[in-house]
């Protein structure tokens, strides 16, 4: 039947997807994964596809960072150097990261301005609002955890304020600063504890939300701005 | 007339542009994936700190009495030749807040210039001020009337 000499990469491609979609229906998830309804009015709705751009390039090079890193106080500052005069492109990895994990918490506060001013968190749209608020919250936990990975006496100082201020709370404060840091002063065990919630918890946490955040916006499609006045 | 109309049937406004976009893709790609594959690939040198030892110059660009701070694998020492012990290193992170410490000329000291932490330069011992530990010690080498400096 089929004349397989002439067939092209593009055939043998198709014949493969076609194969995977004969038992697991790729094609319609790759349909819904892809499609979104988007209102004719929308000229700001690329904020948070930017934040999330921002994301996975903060999970790429944060993969790769781990691998020369060391989270121990005695070598983590001497591995940031290593990676930064002897890695080849350590340089350009760490500062796209640190770079990155700036300019993901402006947009994500643009997207959230955005949504705030078009009234875009209203009915029915409350949990997309919550659960883009709780993916605001990790985005700066990754930032305040990250923040102290370099150890130097920045990174010492400003983790020590930080974890002071959590101390301020009333009644539980004094709980708080010695679980964020693993013990009365910032020491090794505060070190792997800001580590472990940087490179575990939150990159999963993150992701579990943001596959929330994202399928709320699939089920509903976007607001329409010009809709807000009934 | 026939060449030039074969000229354009051969490279067509489409096709040309569909080598172009083609390009800028491939050239976008390898822009990402080099970086990370160089990145992936273990450098040359094992390791930073623990590296090589390094050339400080000749002996006699340092006479008795006199010092100089300079990096050595990433990280700033101070060679001094002292009257009383010769050429003698250390690291130049004051040990009390992490400034960089300078040799003081008419003193003959170490001095960090940020809290006035004194050193003495031939064991790096805390004279006076704020620094709680003496200065660590740096290898030094002296070969050929060249120094050198750090290695293991």
């Amino acid at each position: 039947m089929q004349k397989s000499t002439s067939l092209r990469p593009t055939d043998w491609i198709n014949r493969l997807i076609d194969w995977i979609d004969v038992r697991v229906g790729i094609r319609q998830i790759v349909s819904y994964a892809l499609h979104v309804s988007i209102p004719r009015s929308a000229h700001t709705f690329y904020l948070g596809g930017i934040t999330l751009f921002f994301f996975g390039v903060q999970a790429i090079t944060g993969i790769l960072l781990a691998l020369y890193y060391h989270p121990t106080p005695e070598a983590a500052y001497d591995s940031i150097l290593f990676i930064m005069n002897e890695v080849n492109f350590g340089w350009l990895i760490r500062s796209i990261h640190a770079w990155s994990a700036n300019l993901m918490i402006v947009f994500c506060v643009l997207h959230l301005l955005r949504v705030a001013i078009q009234g875009a968190y209203r009915p029915p749209r409350e949990m997309t609002w919550l659960v883009g608020i709780a993916l605001l919250l990790l985005t700066l936990g990754f930032g305040f955890t990250g923040y102290l990975l370099p150890w130097d006496e920045r990174a010492f100082w400003a983790t020590t304020v930080g974890t002071e201020i959590a101390g301020s709370v009333p009644l539980i404060g004094g709980a708080i600063q010695t679980f964020l840091r693993g013990g009365p002063d910032l020491s090794a065990l505060t070190l792997s504890r800001f580590f472990d919630v940087h490179v575990l918890v939150l990159p999963v946490t993150l992701a579990g939300a943001l596959l929330i955040h994202l399928l709320f916006i699939h089920q509903q499609g976007l607001a329409d701005p010009e809709e807000r006045d009934e | 007339m026939a060449e030039t109309g074969s000229v354009y049937d051969a490279i067509s406004r489409r096709r040309f542009l569909k080598w172009a976009l083609g390009f800028s893709v491939v050239a976008t790609i390898a822009g990402v994936v080099v970086p990370i594959i160089g990145y992936l690939w273990p450098p040359a040198r094992q390791s930073s700190a623990g590296g090589g030892r390094v050339l400080i110059g000749a002996t006699k660009d340092l006479p008795v009495g006199q010092a100089k701070v300079l990096p050595v694998n990433d990280k700033p020492a101070i060679v001094v030749n002292t009257a009383q012990g010769g050429i003698k290193a250390f690291s130049a992170i004051c040990t009390h807040l992490g400034c960089v410490v300078e040799w003081n000329q008419s003193k003959q000291i170490i001095q960090c210039p940020c809290h006035d932490g004194r050193f003495n330069p031939t064991t790096g011992a805390v004279i006076s001020g704020p620094p709680p530990a003496p200065l660590p010690p740096v290898r030094v080498a002296i070969e050929n009337d060249q120094i050198y400096a750090g290695g293991a």
